[in-house]
């Protein structure tokens, strides 16, 4: 049997890169750090604090987001927004997704025969 | 504004680029407050979320890392390899040049060959240590200047020639050296770091008459024991002449060492006289025990080199 530690190991380094996807997908609507967090945790997509927020500074300083202050709301807040670059580089990632995923599908259908 | 998340603030901005605080402080700030306010608003106490929210960010050192993207290692995969390497290839050299230098220019000085030992040993792992400290310190800023080092890559012609079949391990063969060198400086040392007596003066524990011949003897045959160490490393394995030389050295320093024991010429007789336990019988225990451990040690080492010869010839 394996054990939970391993596993979660694996889990951990396959949903890695799949962090910054969803960020771009979701963040095609404008959100600060703390909604777009618990809209990818009802997603599926559980994801730390204190990963996620760095993460969006980072796409930030990447070009691939932009970032706009909401001074509306008693609190203000850092609203991101996937760029035109984020969303290229987006177009590339989803692909090389379902890329991945074609060849799993192909590899397990091949195995079976 | 409550106090802990101040703190907490405070502590993550320290370590992160000037430029972006201010920005950064605001934003944390909202962050930690919608999470706070997501919990009050289920019913908890604002205290207990606070430092519930706080706790989860984690150590503020670590969270000021990921936001201005630093390494939280001394040395990374990057070096790791090239500054063991180097580590290493140093530490081989450097502490047993500095050691052996220190010790023979000690002993042409002064006329204490115990105090010559003392000196090496201690600047060889002074050696040691400041050779192991500049080399990891320059790595470690190598890892933060995130300096291209332009060293080549590796090549399937660095591989090493060993493929394992050595029989006899380099590491083995250093210990064995390195204790029959002990055993040699033990021999020499105790004549002049000599035990002390009730009175205060010193003497020597082996009998100082045995130096006209046996101890020189005892001595040579331990030289070429170090002989057989590196013919037996050389030869990567035991080969039936190896383990007949063996035998013989093993018999000529076990031989005279228990008929100068069950003769009562080895220990010092001054030594006997002065310790009423030695006079009383002691001496023949002390005798007794020295025998069997040397011949148990020298029935041992034979016996090892002709399973070993034997494995190895298969």
């Amino acid at each position: 049997m394996v054990s939970d530690e391993v596993l979660r190991t694996h889990l951990q380094e396959l949903r890695r890169g799949t962090i910054v996807v969803a960020s771009l997908v979701a963040l095609r609507r404008p959100d600060y750090g703390y909604a777009l967090l618990q809209r990818l945790a009802a997603h599926g997509f559980a994801v730390d604090a204190n990963t996620l927020y760095p993460l969006l500074r980072r796409l930030e300083d990447q070009g691939l987001l932009t970032s706009e202050w909401n001074t509306d709301e008693s609190r203000p807040r850092k609203f991101y927004r996937t760029s035109a670059d984020g969303e290229t580089v987006l177009t590339r990632l989803l692909d090389d997704l379902s890329a991945v995923q074609a060849s799993i599908t192909q590899l397990i259908e091949g195995a079976g025969r | 504004m409550s106090s802990l998340t101040d703190r907490y603030v405070a502590a993550t901005l320290r370590t992160v680029p000037a430029p972006r605080r201010t920005e950064l402080a605001e934003e944390l700030r909202a962050s930690i407050a919608d999470m706070i306010d997501d919990r009050t608003a289920g019913g908890q106490d604002h205290a207990s979320a606070e430092r519930e929210v706080l706790t989860e960010m984690g150590r503020p050192e670590q969270l000021a890392a990921r936001y201005s993207d630093r390494t939280l290692q001394l040395i990374g995969p990057r070096y790791y390899l090239v500054w063991w390497g180097v580590l290493r290839m140093l530490l081989t050299w450097i502490p047993a040049l500095a050691g052996t230098a220190t010790g023979l220019v000690t002993a042409t000085v002064g006329d204490e060959p115990g105090r010559a030992i003392g000196a090496a040993i201690s600047v060889a792992f002074q050696t040691a240590v400041q050779v192991a400290f500049w080399v990891t310190l320059s790595f470690a800023v190598l890892e933060r200047a995130q300096a291209p080092l332009g060293l080549p890559e590796w090549t399937v012609d660095q591989l090493p020639e060993e493929t394992g079949d050595r029989q006899i391990s380099q590491p083995d063969s250093c210990a064995s050296v390195v204790f029959l060198l002990g055993t040699i400086a033990v021999l020499v040392g105790q004549h002049f770091q000599r035990w002390s007596t009730d009175d205060g003066s010193r003497l020597p524990v082996l009998d100082p008459a045995l130096w006209s011949f046996w101890l020189p003897a005892l001595i040579a045959v331990l030289v070429a024991t170090i002989g057989l160490e590196v013919a037996k490393y050389r030869a990567r394995r035991w080969t039936w002449p190896l383990v007949a030389v063996n035998a013989v050295l093993n018999l000529a320093f076990a031989a005279p060492v228990v008929w100068l024991l069950l003769t009562d010429r080895m220990l010092n007789p001054e030594l006997i006289d002065r310790f009423a336990w030695l006079r009383e019988g002691g001496a023949d225990d002390v005798a007794r025990i020295a025998v069997v451990v040397t011949v148990v040690i020298a029935v041992w080492d034979v016996v090892d080199s002709v399973v070993k010869a034997r494995r190895a010839a298969r």
